[in-house]
């Protein structure tokens, strides 16, 4: 099919020398187009996340102390084996663990009932889509600042007044270990369940009405539709909501960061949060970079769960 | 009839419950911010008092002024913004219109890079731009904010270039008109709505960024979400004034999010369809 | 005008991988005719066009325009207009700049531009629609603003692909009058590609019947209509289709169900046959075979008998259904110039 093939082929060829001559050079024409076009795109997306992550994983091989840079030097997998050991890093992938299914399941569940309740809802669906766009179009880092100071302050904060009227008393809300993970779980769930109402009730609303009135001619009742019909036509759109909102929680930093700083302790310190901390405030850069290293394996691992799930079936 | 009432009434409560949970931290930052410092520290808290733009006046003109801080996270969306459109446009096109073999390996790598966890970006990062000086510059910071904002308009800009029929672009080739000019003249003027809403999201996304900010903001740049940590500290807290900063930052998010309402869903899933995660 | 416009195909063959869209299709067009593509969906014809467009570059063979080898040219370098199936006028832009942008690729001046796009609009009867954009226009307006872009440019070739499929009914039959016109006017070469045997049979000068991706027969339609030559071509075209039955030649007569229905043309050895009758060529009448009326469908100015001729089927186009009812038993005869004759293994015509 190339252009240097002898112009004597033979005629009766599948193709004339001719004729794919012209093709290769509308294809090749077309290719250069295709490159120009995507070649910016192509060098910038290497520069800001290929070679970074190159890079990662060479530093993650290294021990790089910026505090103490006269122990720098290559360790191998070093880093690695230490990481194994470190009980810091098991507490912070099972804080990432809880802190990612909670969040994610609340936010599904609560989300879809939502979604159900305003569906049948005959006015007011707007004021719903209206606020719902509110807390997800904010910066985590704000939302979480609002929570921690105006809702959670003690003796101060909207929350506590209301504990305190309850008779439960004053709480010292951030400063106790499951309090704090209590508080920076609702706080992820609060700014982002109406992204999973939205989706579900876009999903929802394209689903057709009268395989609702089939189903009641069938005379299934409401709760046999939502089981029969209504969850199982939901449920792509349910595992998309799943996945995305997985990815986004297992690197939820701002919030978690704004309101608690990953304490008290390491109480609320995901693993997202303690490669910042290893990184940037303990200036371990070396050690940082496996357990962002760490953190991307998990990443991988869980999406390929997540992504099998969706395929079956 | 009673259980029918009953319901609709349960549903009320429900409903105005959800409401009221949403809306009660933003509408308590904006209450706080127009209240002085007694009514702000007033136990009971107070939802009736007389309003003052007094905080307001502080955080913008006051000696921690946040016009500066303001201005910083404007130039890095800005800057952002007008950066990815320039590149993402022509690859989205690419994408979604040439057959070229390989293009679904590069759409493939496209999504991939958005699994790659922030924290993992920035750490290499930290050390590059530290050794060529670009800490605390616009440069330094808007091109590491194409991480994140690439991936993302591509994909947005993909789905809009696919809803235009390809007869556009043959009915231009046989007018006459150049592959250049089809996509100037043709195609782009048809798919504006599209830019619009994807650069809404591209602006929104850079400015609430946080993690790469918190790392490589210094005095320069010191965009918003970072400065309204200056009014916390461990001897006092400016209440007020940490309401009105707050509310400012969110302001913009906010006109913009309602602007691209319409839009919404498709930005925040876009990309998930085609079989990957978004940040 | 540009050119003349005289197309040539030469054994053109068009592959998707495996599949053969095209196998050597060879046609030459004159300057000046209307030439129609008629075929079943996926026979190749749409393919033919934009080969012939430049949209689609052939695996083998060559296009020929006005003695010019154009295979390697792409559309924006060959000279032809075209109007798309489904118009693809462009949303942005308004009625004139539509019909101007053809115009403006050639460089041409404003000045310039400006009376041309209103002559091409005033043809088609749509210059008071210059200002709307195409989303403001009914079906048949955006047609004519298609039609416009087309023929606004004056180019060697104008090309149409179903331009009238969108349009309902009677718009269809008033476009295609018009659009016969306003051919004749300009006097282009026209190559126009259809599913519809009757847009064919009224427009075209001559056609090109096509059967998975290749040509079965050329000619005038008349030409076609009356002596198909294939079976598939004699099944194709007309409506309702020729009747086609199994039969034999034998003793100088044409054997359908074990009985003669017509006498053979001179000359013709004992075979197996396709008989094939036109509906309109069977006469029922008091004399001939007997049938057996299965259902009659009444089409108002004409009739459709649905019969039984010892167990085939047969159908006959009548002017008056009323006398007849289902269950009747009727007679029908067949005039021997209105009997074609089949091979039944080659499926070729048999020629008297």
């Amino acid at each position: 099919m190339s252009l240097a093939e002898p112009v004597a082929a033979p005629s009766g060829a599948a193709l004339s020398p001719a004729a794919s001559g012209h093709l290769d050079v509308m294809a090749r024409r077309e290719r250069r187009f295709a490159a120009a076009l995507l070649a910016p795109a192509f060098i910038a997306l290497g520069a800001t996340t290929t070679f970074p992550l190159l890079y990662l994983i060479w530093t993650s091989t290294f021990r790089m102390d910026l505090a103490m840079p006269f122990m720098d030097g290559f360790v191998g997998i070093e880093n690695y084996r230490q990481l194994f050991a470190d009980p810091r890093f098991w507490q912070s992938l099972s804080v990432s663990m809880i802190y990612t299914v909670t969040t994610v399941i609340a936010q599904v569940i609560l989300g879809l009932a939502l979604a159900l309740l305003v569906m049948n809802m005959k006015r007011g669906q707007g004021l719903f889509r209206f606020i719902a766009i509110l807390p997800v179009v904010l910066s985590p880092a704000v939302v979480g600042m609002v929570w921690r100071s105006f809702m959670l302050t003690p003796e101060f904060g909207v929350i506590d007044y209301l504990s305190i009227s309850a008779g439960l008393g004053s709480q010292n809300w951030l400063g106790d270990p499951f309090m704090a993970l209590v508080s920076v779980i609702v706080i992820h769930t609060w700014q982002w369940t109406p992204f999973a109402f939205m989706v579900l009730l876009a999903s929802l609303a394209s689903l057709p009405d009268d395989i609702y009135e089939a189903a009641k001619i069938d005379r299934a009742g409401p709760w046999q539709r939502f089981w029969r019909i209504t969850l199982p036509l939901l449920r792509p759109a349910i595992v998309m909501v799943v996945i995305m909102r997985t990815m986004v929680a297992l690197t939820a930093f701002a919030a978690i960061f704004t309101v608690t700083g990953g304490g008290p302790g390491t109480a609320t310190e995901i693993l997202n949060l303690y490669a910042y901390r290893k990184s940037f405030t303990e200036l371990s850069i070396g050690y940082g970079s496996a357990l962002a290293v760490a953190l991307l394996v998990v990443t991988i691992l869980i999406s390929a769960v997540l992504f099998l799930i969706r395929r079956a079936k | 009839m009673k259980t029918k009432h009953l319901r609709a009434i349960g549903l009320l409560i429900v409903t105005g419950i959800f409401i009221l949970a949403w809306v009660f931290p933003i509408f308590w930052s904006v209450l706080n911010s127009l209240k002085n410092e007694q009514d702000v520290l007033a136990y009971p808290p107070k939802l009736f008092f007389e309003p003052t733009l007094a905080a307001y006046r502080s955080v913008l003109f006051g000696p921690q002024s946040i016009l500066p801080n303001l201005w910083s996270s404007f130039v890095i969306s800005a800057g952002t913004t007008i950066l990815t459109m320039a590149i993402a446009i022509p690859a989205a096109y690419a994408l979604a219109r040439l057959r070229v073999p390989g293009s679904r390996w590069a759409g493939f790598y496209v999504l991939a890079t958005q699994m790659l966890p922030p924290v993992g970006i920035i750490i290499p990062y930290f050390l590059i731009l530290r050794n060529i000086g670009w800490m605390d510059t616009y440069q330094g910071i808007i091109l590491i904010y194409l991480s994140f904002s690439l991936p993302f308009a591509i994909w947005l800009m993909v789905s809009y270039f696919e809803d235009i029929p390809f007869e556009m672009e043959e009915a231009a080739a046989v007018d006459g008109a150049s592959r250049l000019t089809t996509l100037r003249r043709i195609i782009l003027p048809q798919v504006q709505g599209g830019i619009a809403v994807t650069i809404v999201f591209v602006f929104l996304n850079a400015w609430n960024e946080f993690l790469f900010a918190v790392v490589l903001s210094g005095n320069t740049v010191r965009p918003v979400t970072i400065a309204m940590f200056n009014f916390v500290s461990v001897e006092q807290t400016l209440w007020t004034q940490l309401a009105a900063v707050s509310v400012i930052a969110m302001l913009p998010v906010v006109i913009l999010g309602i602007l691209a309402q319409k839009h919404i869903v498709k930005g925040l899933t876009v990309g998930a369809v085609k079989g990957g995660g978004r940040r | 005008m540009t050119g003349p416009g005289k197309v040539r195909f030469e054994d053109v063959v068009k592959m998707h991988g495996n599949f053969a869209a095209l196998k050597g299709v060879e046609f030459e067009i004159e300057p000046g005719e209307f030439f129609a593509l008629l075929g079943p969906s996926g026979s190749g014809k749409s393919t033919t066009l934009r080969i012939l467009a430049g949209l689609d570059m052939p695996t083998r063979g060559r296009v020929i325009l006005d003695d010019q080898d154009v295979t390697a040219q792409d559309a924006r370098e060959r000279d032809v207009a075209m109007v798309f199936q489904s118009y693809a006028l462009y949303p942005h832009m308004t009625v004139a700049q539509n019909i101007a942008f053809p115009l403006e690729m050639e460089k041409k001046s404003k000045a310039e531009i400006e009376p041309l796009v209103r002559e091409a609009a005033r043809k088609v009867r749509i210059d008071h629609l210059l200002d709307r954009r195409p989303g403001q226009l009914s079906g048949g307006q955006q047609q004519r603003c298609a039609l416009a872009r087309a023929i606004v440019r004056r180019a060697k070739l104008f090309l149409l692909d179903e331009p009238l499929s969108n349009l309902d009914a009677k718009l269809r039959l008033e476009t295609r009058a018009e659009l016969k016109r306003l051919q004749r006017d300009l006097g282009v070469t026209a190559v126009y590609v259809t599913h519809d045997q009757e847009e064919a049979m009224t427009l075209a000068d001559r056609m090109a019947v096509f059967m998975e991706g290749e040509i079965q027969q050329i000619g005038r339609p008349a030409d076609v209509f009356a002596r198909p030559n294939s079976i598939d071509v004699a099944g194709f075209i007309g409506s309702p289709p020729m009747n086609l039955l199994p039969g034999r030649i034998e003793g100088g007569q044409v054997v359908v169900a074990g009985k003669p229905l017509s006498t053979a043309p001179a000359g013709l050895a004992s075979r197996d046959v396709i008989v094939g009758v036109r509906p309109g060529a069977v006469q029922v009448n008091g004399t001939g075979r007997a049938a057996t009326v299965e259902f009659v469908e009444n089409l108002g100015d004409t009739a459709i008998l649905d019969l039984k001729l010892d167990g085939a089927p047969i159908r006959a186009r009548i002017s008056d259904g009323r006398p007849f009812a289902d269950g009747d038993q009727v007679a029908i005869t067949v005039a021997p110039q209105d009997v074609h004759l089949f091979d039944a293994e080659t499926r070729r015509r048999i020629e008297a």
